[in-house]
């Protein structure tokens, strides 16, 4: 046979073609998961983003460790007690963990973590939910003693924290560029823009996990990109699902589209120290001009749940039998109208640009408040620059929070009177509110928990400190080729027991 | 004036474009909103950390104190750290700029060779129906954004056909025909818009030179079409083609960002848009940096290659 150049074109560019159509989805037993922005640090102490939080569970544990249905759990701690003034926290360490270097991690582990965290020129991000913290000591290799300044009931669950991971003593240079961990996966590599390439830990300390080969963390920013990606297999996971997406994804046949309430919340903060909002019954009434109902549905597209407060309604906490009142647009301007605006309130509503579901609850705002005599201007300004520029300054604006692992680190810093965050957004201060914070945080009993918590919720109706509008769903999508992966509301994975076939 | 020291003077004046370049890029960034305290430490930082941190990367100096320490320091060869990733900025923008410089590479040739090609394709088939949807095809390409042809392309091959991976890269380790096969798609986007651009100047200059004086001649002197064609009309119609071309090395790189960006390939434009939603200012400015520097070589390179082609310039010294 002569071989004319035509055909020797013809079948080189077939053998390129097949070649490139089967190998570049091949991945192995790798679970490809697409986030959608480069991680900043690789340092967990020093993680501030949704997407490093994934890495952070993935490759490190923590003392305590949260579940999908939000109970805490033993992890690099077999067990803990508290002495009877709850000041004093002692936890029983795991023995035989192997740092990914073949370290064995030890209680001086622990406690240099600790007071690495807790210095405050290393800027830890978290530093200010652990200032109850007097000291930390290991009177022996498998034990770690807290001792607190205040009773604190909820110790063992802030534990379960994203930027609470053991790290081993002496290694903190490093954590930036070679991270080492105890987790189920280790750092293989990372290349900004592009991925972060985890590997399974041979000595992980529970056996039969990790049963992945390895996970990668696929850097694609735009959305769409994500989703045909998905469809086309080149990832298995499309992390933090546009809620738009929920109900066209779950209707193929190859997918898996999970929706989990959390206690992630979004809100119009209203500064109670300037005008407008500094009068109560200006906050009254925004809250008697707008339905809750209305502003899920065409803000999430029904992908979460109103709320009272940060409280989300799917928790045992929640006040559901309390009487909140309905929508009255009327109501509202009679009530502005005592507050000396007869003829309305003109305020301009700042919205972050770059966070898609609040500029959306912006919008949505600016539309349902005419009716009750709000005029909102909306203004849109960077996201990146709303923490210089917009918190805690401008009278109203759009923002929200990710969950945070207990009730009590979702409220009190915000609400209580002089509370860290409430100084930094809305200085609301009421005397029942506080008396019910303070209470609830000093009891270990969930009845007297929850009694107070309603407390405050009856309270914080009464006197709003700002428009809490809901709690968010979290969504993820999945090939139908993973397995043995919930969705957790914390909005990181567990994939110690995650399969592919 | 020798091509020696029309080389001098071209480069002397790169350097002070760069010179002037550092001082607007320092100070653009500077005014940049927000902080980078703020974005390394995320929503939950207190003020006090913030002060802290601040007062860490002497960003309390006076701005011309910031300046002179960055620009001796880069000067030395020292580059600077991510403030964001706590890394060495080079060895972050020497990688980018690696893969960036193999799409961009890529992309050129094709916009080179297909521009010329289908401009003198389409000049010689003037008027014709051919010539026609070309032109059309070229307005289209043109006027319609790369972000739509990127997202339409993704799409079209990978989701629907799943032929070509929808983003990334892949290095040469995972086998070239996968390596190839990532590039496909953000080549060809990149291209599109350039290639339509070449391709209409030279049909232009192609159908302006055909029309003079001294082709009419060569055709009364009774040669072939095609040494008219080649050897005498072409050399010419390409002149400002190349000046074309150094002008798109310079929209070449602002594609390259978008392109970057939806099809999440790790380049340098990915890496500049990373530092500024992140507020990594020293990243940031030595990215700036290279960009800039890269576009005055290209256009350096450029100039050279027309000065050569065209004797007059380098006599005159016309160019600025």
């Amino acid at each position: 046979m002569t071989i004319s150049r035509r055909t020797l074109i013809g079948t080189s560019l077939a053998a390129t073609t097949t070649a490139a159509i089967g190998p570049a989805h091949a991945a192995g037993n790798v679970l490809r998961i697409g986030i959608g922005s480069s991680l900043n640090t690789l340092d967990p102490m020093l993680v501030t983003i949704g997407d490093e939080y994934i890495y952070t569970n993935l490759a490190f544990n923590g003392l305590t460790r949260m579940s999908e249905d939000l109970v805490v759990q033993p992890d690099l701690a077999e067990s803990w007690t508290y002495s009877s003034d709850i000041k004093e926290w002692t936890f029983k360490l795991r023995r035989g963990v192997k740092f990914h270097d073949g370290q064995e991690m030890v209680a001086d582990d622990v406690v240099a973590f600790f007071r690495r965290l807790l210095d405050p020129a290393n800027s830890a991000p978290s530093r200010s939910q652990y200032d109850m913290v007097e000291s930390v000591t290991a009177p022996d290799a498998g034990t770690v003693v807290f001792k607190l300044s205040i009773p604190y009931g909820g110790f063992a669950d802030i534990l379960t924290d994203r930027q609470v991971k053991i790290t081993p003593r002496g290694a903190a240079g490093q954590m930036a560029t070679k991270p080492i961990g105890t987790g189920p996966f280790k750092v293989v590599s990372y290349t900004a823009g592009d991925r972060l390439v985890l590997a399974r830990n041979p000595d992980y300390f529970e056996p039969g996990a990790p049963k992945l080969d390895g996970v990668e963390l696929r850097i694609i920013p735009e959305m769409s990109v994500k989703i045909a990606a998905l469809q086309a297999g080149d990832i298995d996971v499309v992390w933090d699902l546009p809620l738009e997406q929920v109900k066209p994804l779950s209707a193929r046949a190859d997918l898996r589209v999970d929706s989990v309430p959390t206690a992630s919340w979004d809100g119009a903060i209203m500064n109670n120290t300037i005008p407008p909002f500094n009068d109560k019954r200006v906050r009254q009434a925004f809250h008697l001009a707008v339905d809750k109902k209305d502003v899920v549905e065409l803000t999430l597209f029904g992908q979460g749940v109103d709320t009272i407060s940060p409280i989300p309604p799917s928790h045992p906490f929640f006040a559901k039998d309390l009487v909140v009142p309905k929508a009255n647009p009327a109501a509202a301007k009679k009530l502005l109208a005592e507050a000396g605006f007869p003829n309305g309130v003109k305020v301009a509503i700042v919205v972050p640009v770059g966070r898609p579901v609040r500029e959306r609850l912006g919008v949505t705002l600016q539309q349902l408040a005419k009716a009750g005599g709000f005029d909102l201007q909306v203004q849109r300004v960077p996201f990146s620059s709303f923490a210089a520029e917009v918190s805690g300054k401008a009278p109203l604006y759009i923002d929200g929070f990710f969950s945070r692992p207990t009730i009590d680190t979702s409220l009190f810093p915000f609400l209580r009177s002089k509370g860290s965050w409430n100084d930094r957004l809305w200085h609301y201060s009421d005397e029942a509110v506080d008396r019910a914070l303070d209470a609830a945080r000093l009891s270990g009993d969930p009845v007297v928990q929850k009694k107070n918590y309603i407390d405050f919720q009856a309270a914080l109706t009464a006197n709003p400190a700002s428009f809490f509008a809901y709690t968010v769903n979290y969504a993820c999508a999945y090939r139908k080729s993973i397995a043995g992966v919930k969705t957790h509301p914390m909005r990181w994975f567990d994939l110690r027991t995650a399969t592919m076939s | 004036m020798h091509m020696a020291a029309f080389l001098l003077k071209r480069i002397a004046g790169l350097l002070g474009v760069l010179l002037g370049m550092s001082v607007l890029i320092f100070g653009i960034v500077h005014i940049l909103p927000g902080n980078v305290a703020y974005a390394i430490l995320g929503e939950f930082a207190s003020p006090a950390a913030i002060a802290t941190l601040e007062a860490k990367l002497g960003l309390n100096d006076p701005l011309p104190v910031q300046y002179w320490r960055w620009l001796s320091a880069m000067l030395q060869g020292d580059f600077g750290m991510s403030l964001v990733m706590s890394r060495p900025a080079a060895p972050l923008i020497a990688e980018a700029l690696g893969r960036s410089a193999l799409l961009a590479g890529f992309s050129f040739a094709l916009i080179a060779a297909g521009g010329i090609a289908l401009g003198l394709y389409a000049a010689t088939h003037h008027g014709r129906t051919s010539d026609k949807v070309l032109t059309l095809a070229q307005f289209v390409l043109i006027a319609v954004p790369e972000f739509f042809w990127a997202i339409l392309a993704v799409l079209f091959f990978a989701s629907w056909m799943n032929l070509l991976p929808a983003t990334g890269y892949a290095p040469m380790s995972s086998g070239v025909a996968s390596w190839a096969a990532h590039l496909v798609l953000p080549v060809m986007v990149l291209s599109f818009g350039l290639v339509a651009h070449v391709s209409r100047l030279t049909r232009s200059s192609m159908l302006e030179v055909l029309d003079s004086r001294y082709v009419l001649a060569a055709r009364a002197r009774g040669l072939p079409e095609g040494r008219v064609l080649w050897r005498h009309a072409l050399p010419n119609a390409l002149l400002p083609a190349i000046t074309v071309l150094a002008i798109d090395a310079g929209l070449l790189i602002g594609g390259i960002v978008v392109v970057e960006t939806v099809f999440a390939y790790p380049g340098l434009g990915r890496l500049l848009v990373f530092a500024i939603e992140r507020h990594d200012l020293p990243l940031l400015q030595v990215g700036m940096m290279v960009v800039t520097a890269v576009y005055a070589v290209a256009n350096l390179i450029a100039e050279l290659l027309y000065a050569m082609l065209n004797p007059r310039i380098r006599v005159a010294g016309a160019t600025a």
